[in-house]
């Protein structure tokens, strides 16, 4: 029954619509045993409802699924699972307060629970070293870092016996050093014999780490290559439909500091000392970029700078004069901050209400539309209608509609028009191109550009080294909580590279 | 596995539960109609249900119809029975609503109703104030009281960050034991000599609206639904709440004053949840009696779920709950029903309506093949 090209999946003219929206039209890929397989795309391209199909959690409206050559229907996740096809989604679906080994008997809990417990915990054991990971299986997930708890996903599937992995934008979530680690873990089970879909916008992911690639548009396939020899910007235009490259702008005027931090130390929620003794200035009409190789207090710099967690020590000074050391978020705002945060689906906006009133809650808390007693909803829906037009906000069918139903780039789109819409002098923008596609990320640097071009003072804090280089006028590395060297342009890659580790 | 694809050419094997298979897919979207039709159906499954509970234990199918319809909306006594039932109904499920909206849980509605009345009751028996404005001064004081008794917890919350729900729970308790040593000793009828308050003058009372029993704690009933709609719909505070109940950490970093809405919205919950201590003595007792709150905590909650926490549609809930309660009355009396009987379909309605959401957020299709 062994398809001779060595084929062990196929999707094969998949149409899905959902109440009438064609998501899939006639969407095509085949994943050969034994390959790494990129499945690239911007936002909407149709590659997670696709994958979805393969795993079982959506039914197709038509066109076949070929398990090595024979057509097979698949009724749901379960019968994904007899078929060796596992998937590890963009949103992990982990009980939080279970372990590891919970969570994995949870997807097939056996005869008995006793014995199963000390069978399985063996097998994860077994798996789990072959494949080099760290992982206390006994530990509640919920206090596992996002890459352990995805090592606890992909253990799921691989305990559950499956031999074809399909990994939904693995790397938007990782560091790039954990990135990097889970490409080898991968290209070592492709070497076992296992078939990986993996689903990124990384282009250099897809180039360096997999087989061939399938670039998706519009719910359809647009075409399957070979990684070797394929240029990134052949990609971009497969991707995009028009090559789309990023150019280094530095800046034209930089003018007095608007942020200075001096000996800042901040903790994490769990009292670990995150940032310590850091000291640095952002001047207006500058990006300055903060590297790092992630875990070194990225996050807790931009909470504490952004006002959601208190600083320990140190001193904090916007626009040269004004104390904000110990400043709530709301006198932070009124002094001219703006925050960006990396994490914006929970510290950015809030999923179940409005794209409108998303948008209008900076203006609202300044009093833009309306007194105490009443907000001016007519006024507030026109002007969101007039931010989401100017920040290209795209895919709001209506104004009313869920902001979580936005794609990644809109959905950060729409946080910087909240954020710009308050003309800030300080904008504390931490990895704000995470997840987003090729085009969503150019154009939100394009606006961390303008703004900056309008004055405002940029703090960017990326672990995307390339980022960093792209955008910033003066660059910080930051290793353990602390600014350990500093680079003004041009920039040499190497020694900031060296910087960012020979301190650690 | 491979036969079972096959097996769609032939006749079905054994397998004939195959051949209709449910699939499940999350929705992204749900239109408003979907959503209504779907609490719609809901409603009708559990009140269905319940209409077969009822039947089976001895009441006839037409006599059903008769106590729930023809009696309860035919006759103006019972239709002012419900409207009398329903005003401190309405005012707990606004002062549930409210609390809810900033994700405070008041488990201590009773307590707080407690609190309220005993405030009204302090001003009546000991005469504060001019005659004039003796009542507004009493639904001052029951207010007050309220607020008083939910002010510990929202403290203690938000600066320690202590669980209201134990907190306001067990303050029930002492509520309840404060009343009866109140009942039982200092405020005791000195007439009757039984345990609640002394009656309450005719100035210290919510004025008869001269149809049928229904008095004013109706019309302060709806003049707080009106109230608290605009708080939570039309204001700066109910925008801003919005953002509190569905994503506390992205508001308070945008700037949102969280700590000082949830203890707003605290304090606002108490202060209705005395209110409508104050109208059931006012306006349905005339005194303090030592059982005037009980149940009210739980139909409050209870009125704040189905409504999910809309004002209009917490006062829909409440006349509907009411209609339930006068219902129930009478099957107790007619039919020797348990009144546990009335607590039951009130629970198989919420739990029908809670599992309407399902299918809210769910696509079932069926397969077939
Ligand atoms: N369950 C669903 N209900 C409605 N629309 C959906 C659903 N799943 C996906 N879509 C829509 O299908 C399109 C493709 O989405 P998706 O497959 O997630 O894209 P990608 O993974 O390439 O970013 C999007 O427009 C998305 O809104
Ligand atoms: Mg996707």
């Amino acid at each position: 029954m062994t398809d001779p090209s060595g084929t062990a999946l196929a999707l094969d003219a998949i149409t899905k619509t959902f109440d009438g929206f064609r998501a899939l039209d006639a969407a095509h890929v085949s994943v050969r045993r034994g390959e790494v397989h990129a499945l690239l795309g911007e936002n909407g391209a149709g590659k997670s409802s696709l994958m979805n199909v393969a795993a079982g959690l959506y039914a197709p409206d038509s066109g076949r699924i070929l398990l090595d050559g024979t057509e097979v229907t698949i009724d749901g996740p379960l019968d994904a699972r007899t078929h060796g096809i596992g998937m590890v989604h963009q949103h992990y679906k982990l009980v939080k307060p279970f372990n590891a080994i919970e969570n994995i008997l949870l997807s097939d809990p056996g005869e008995r629970y006793g014995a199963a417990i000390d069978a399985l915990t063996a097998r994860v054991r077994e798996v789990a070293d072959e494949l080099g990971f760290e992982l206390d299986v006994t530990k509640p997930v919920g206090t596992l870092s996002i890459a352990e708890q995805q090592r606890v996903e992909i253990l799921k599937v691989l305990v559950g016996g499956a031999w074809i992995l399909i990994l939904d934008e693995p790397t938007a979530v990782l560091t790039d050093a954990e990135g990097a680690r889970l490409l080898e873990t991968v290209r070592a089970l492709a070497k076992g014999g296992h078939s990986v879909v993996l689903v990124t916008h990384k282009l250099n992911e897809a180039i360096d780490y997999c087989d061939r690639i399938t670039v998706m548009r519009g719910g359809r396939t647009v075409d399957t290559v070979e990684a070797k020899g394929i240029s990134q910007s052949d990609l971009t235009t497969m991707i995009v439909g028009a090559d789309v490259h990023e150019q280094r702008a530095p800046s034209q005027s930089i003018g007095a500091p608007v942020l200075q931090v001096a000996g800042l130390r901040a903790a994490r929620g769990d009292g670990h000392i995150a940032v310590r003794d850091a000291n640095f200035e952002v001047r207006s009409g500058e990006i300055y970029g903060i590297a790092g190789v992630g875990g070194n207090g990225q996050t807790e710099l931009s909470d504490a700078l952004s006002g959601l967690t208190r600083s320990l020590a140190g001193i904090v000074t916007l626009g040269g004069t004004t104390d904000i050391t110990d400043a709530s978020a709301e006198e932070r705002r009124e002094n001219g901050l703006a925050a960006i945060p990396a994490d914006r689906h929970s510290k950015a906006l809030s999923g179940t209400l409005s794209v409108a009133d998303n948008f209008a809650v900076g203006g609202v808390l300044r009093g833009r539309f309306g007194s105490w007693l009443r907000v001016r909803r007519r006024e507030l829906e026109q002007a969101a209608g007039e931010a989401v037009e100017a920040f290209d906000v795209q895919g709001v069918r209506s104004l009313k509609q869920r902001a979580a139903l936005l794609s990644g780039g809109n959905a950060q789109k729409l946080v910087i028009a909240r954020e710009f819409s308050g003309s800030p002098r300080l904008i504390v923008a931490h990895s704000p191109a995470r997840g987003l596609d090729l085009r969503a990320s150019a154009a939100v640097h394009e606006r961390l550009r303008s703004a900056r071009d309008a004055g405002a003072g940029v703090l960017l804090i990326s672990e995307d080294l390339d980022e960093i280089l792209l955008l910033c006028d003066r660059i910080g590395v930051m290793t353990r909580g602390q600014i350990v060297a500093e680079f003004d342009a041009p920039f040499d890659r190497q020694s900031v590279g060296e910087a960012m580790i020979g301190h650690g | 596995m491979a036969d079972e694809t096959a097996g769609m050419a032939g006749p079905p094997k054994a397998h004939g539960l195959h051949r209709f298979r449910p699939r499940l897919e999350m929705r992204q979207t749900t239109s408003g109609l979907r959503t209504a039709a779907m609490i719609a159906a809901g409603l009708a499954v559990g009140l269905g249900l319940s209409a077969l509970i009822l039947v089976a234990s001895g009441v006839r199918p037409g006599d059903l119809v008769n106590e729930f319809i023809v009696q309860i909306f035919a006759s103006p006594k019972n239709i002012s029975a419900v409207l009398v039932q329903a005003a401190p109904m309405i005012i707990v499920g606004l002062s549930a609503s409210i609390a809810f909206k900033a994700r405070f849980w008041n488990i201590g509605i009773e307590g707080q109703m407690i609190f309220g009345a005993i405030g009204a009751t302090l001003v009546a028996t000991f005469d504060i104030g001019p005659e004039g404005l003796r009542l507004p001064l009493m639904a001052l004081a029951a207010a007050l009281g309220g607020i008083a008794w939910i002010a510990l917890p929202a403290v203690l919350k938000l600066r320690l960050g202590v669980n209201e729900i134990i907190s306001t729970l067990l303050l029930n308790y002492v509520a309840l034991n404060f009343l009866l040593h109140l009942l039982y000793g200092p405020w005791q009828d000195p007439v009757s000599a039984f345990p609640h308050s002394e009656q309450f003058e005719e100035t210290e009372r919510l004025a008869a609206l001269g149809w049928q029993s229904l008095n004013a704690s109706l019309i302060v009933a709806l003049a707080l639904t009106v109230l608290v709609t605009v708080a939570l719909t039309a204001s700066r505070v109910g925008y801003l709440l919005n953002f509190v109940h569905t994503n506390a950490t992205m508001a308070r970093a945008v700037g949102v004053p969280v700590v000082l809405l949830t203890l707003a919205a605290a304090l606002g919950s108490g202060a209705l949840s005395g209110l409508a201590g104050f109208t059931i003595s006012a306006g349905i007792e005339y005194r303090m009696t030592q059982s005037f709150f009980i149940g009210y905590g739980f139909s409050g909650i209870l009125i704040a779920f189905l409504a999910r926490n809309n004002p209009i549609g917490a006062t829909i809930v409440a006349l509907f709950v009411a209609v339930l309660m006068v219902a129930g009355q009478s099957l107790q009396v007619f039919y020797q029903i348990p009144f546990a009987m009335v607590q039951l379909i009130q629970a198989i309605i919420v739990i029908c309506v809670a599992a309407s959401d399902f299918f809210i957020r769910h696509r079932v299709q069926w397969l077939t093949g």
